[in-house]
């Protein structure tokens, strides 16, 4: 029919219609074929890799969310411990200067008491010098009197 | 025809339909070059796709990632252009797409046959894609797959003259679509075979024709590839057009 026994085409082979009835038999036979194969085993072949590599990504994922949030979880103890350390230190401090304080004033008292007593008797010892001298000038000049009135009353 | 032999250049005789089993005649189940390369290309499909990825890696291997990438490169394109409801068609449009790419591809092999070189096959893939997508409109939309040729958004006026033209360009589109395929096919392996003919009658000059032949087969690498994804995603298109008719 179609077939050139001499194998050289007149000219488009593709524009012999004999040749069609042919064709077009098993590009049919060939393409029910191809689809059975590629509905039968490409496609759940290709989807199940797919799922398969979904489900494993996405079990990575979740995990990867799990270990996310239990980092910020620990992120939080760690904040709230130094905060309660801050505090703790802070307390500390408070109490420790609240002693200094307190053992300042103490001390400041003390000295006050000490400084006021050392001046009372630095006083009292004064006015003791004070008034002890005071007697030795009367003594003193009562005798001085006494020899003066004597030396006169010898003189006459 | 010739008046040389050395200038025996017949580059349509590798489109030549020849039943290679049973003799001369061609009956219409005679077994010819043309069947016997739409099975090597089934052979390779079932290769890649089904011992390629036999081993269902997590991390695939190179067989599997090339069959993996066609995979989800085809199914991606139809979500992209007809949306989910499109992947409905997903086997049918991926079955025509190996089909045609691994023909396209394989008959890129010297001594082979390029059954798309055929308009009998892209003719009837496309008349197949355009009955198709007509039924599955009608039957989506009812008589509002009409819509699709009258179009809303454009002005009143202009709207009888765009129906016209909508409605030629509609029934043009499986010729257009089948004699791109054919035609990209048939002319860059002809072009080939010219410049190999070329290459045989002119004894060491042949390096130009040669070096011709290399950059053509380039080329031709690009446009077999390229021209089944164009075919491919003007079947998305027009699937579309049949899903969602409102422009």
């Amino acid at each position: 029919m179609a077939s050139n026994s001499d194998n050289s085409a007149v000219g488009m082979p593709q524009l012999d219609f004999s040749t069609f009835p042919n064709q077009i038999f098993w590009l049919v036979v060939f393409c029910v074929v191809l689809f059975a194969i590629v509905k039968f085993f490409i496609i759940p072949r290709m989807e199940d890799i797919f799922a398969n590599r979904r489900k494993i990504i996405d079990g990575n994922v979740a995990k990867a969310e799990e270990i996310r949030l239990r980092v910020s979880e620990i992120e939080k103890q760690i904040e709230e411990e130094l905060q309660k350390a801050k505090s703790q230190c802070d307390e500390i401090m408070n109490a420790s200067g609240n002693i200094i304080k307190e053992q300042m004033a103490l001390a400041l008292e003390d000295s006050k008491i000490a400084t006021t007593q050392l001046i009372s008797e630095a006083e009292g010892r004064l006015k003791e010098l004070r008034d002890g001298s005071e007697a030795a000038i009367e003594k003193i000049s009562e005798e001085l009197a006494s020899e003066i009135i004597s030396k006169i009353s010898i003189g006459k | 025809m010739e008046k040389q032999s050395a200038f025996n250049i017949h580059p349509m005789d590798q489109f030549i339909i020849d039943p290679i089993l049973t003799g001369d005649s061609l009956e219409w189940y005679s077994f010819t070059n043309q069947a016997l390369w739409m099975l090597i290309s089934l052979v390779s499909i079932s290769f890649v796709f089904i011992y390629g990825s036999r081993k269902h890696q997590l991390v695939p291997g190179r067989l599997q990632s090339i069959a993996e990438l066609m995979y989800f490169f085809i199914r991606d394109m139809i979500i992209d252009i007809a949306g989910q409801e499109g992947l409905r068609y997903f086997p049918y449009i991926f079955t025509v797409f190996i089909l045609i790419l691994f023909g396209n591809v394989l008959g890129l092999l010297p001594y082979s046959f390029t059954y798309t070189s055929h308009i009998a096959v892209t003719g009837f893939l496309a008349l197949s894609v355009f009955i198709a997508v007509t039924i599955i409109g009608f039957v989506k939309n009812g008589i509002g797959f009409l819509s699709l040729f009258w179009i809303s958004s454009a002005p009143l006026a202009l709207r009888p003259i765009l129906l016209i033209i909508e409605v030629i360009s509609y029934f043009v589109r499986p010729v257009s679509h089948s004699i791109r395929l054919a035609g990209n096919m048939m002319a860059g392996h002809a072009v080939i075979k010219v410049f190999a003919g070329f290459a045989g009658a002119l004894g060491l000059g042949a390096i130009a024709p040669i070096f011709a032949i290399t950059a053509v087969y380039g080329l031709e690498m690009l446009v077999v590839v390229i021209q089944a994804y164009v075919f491919t995603i003007l079947t998305c298109v027009y699937l579309n057009d049949a899903l969602h008719p409102g422009h």
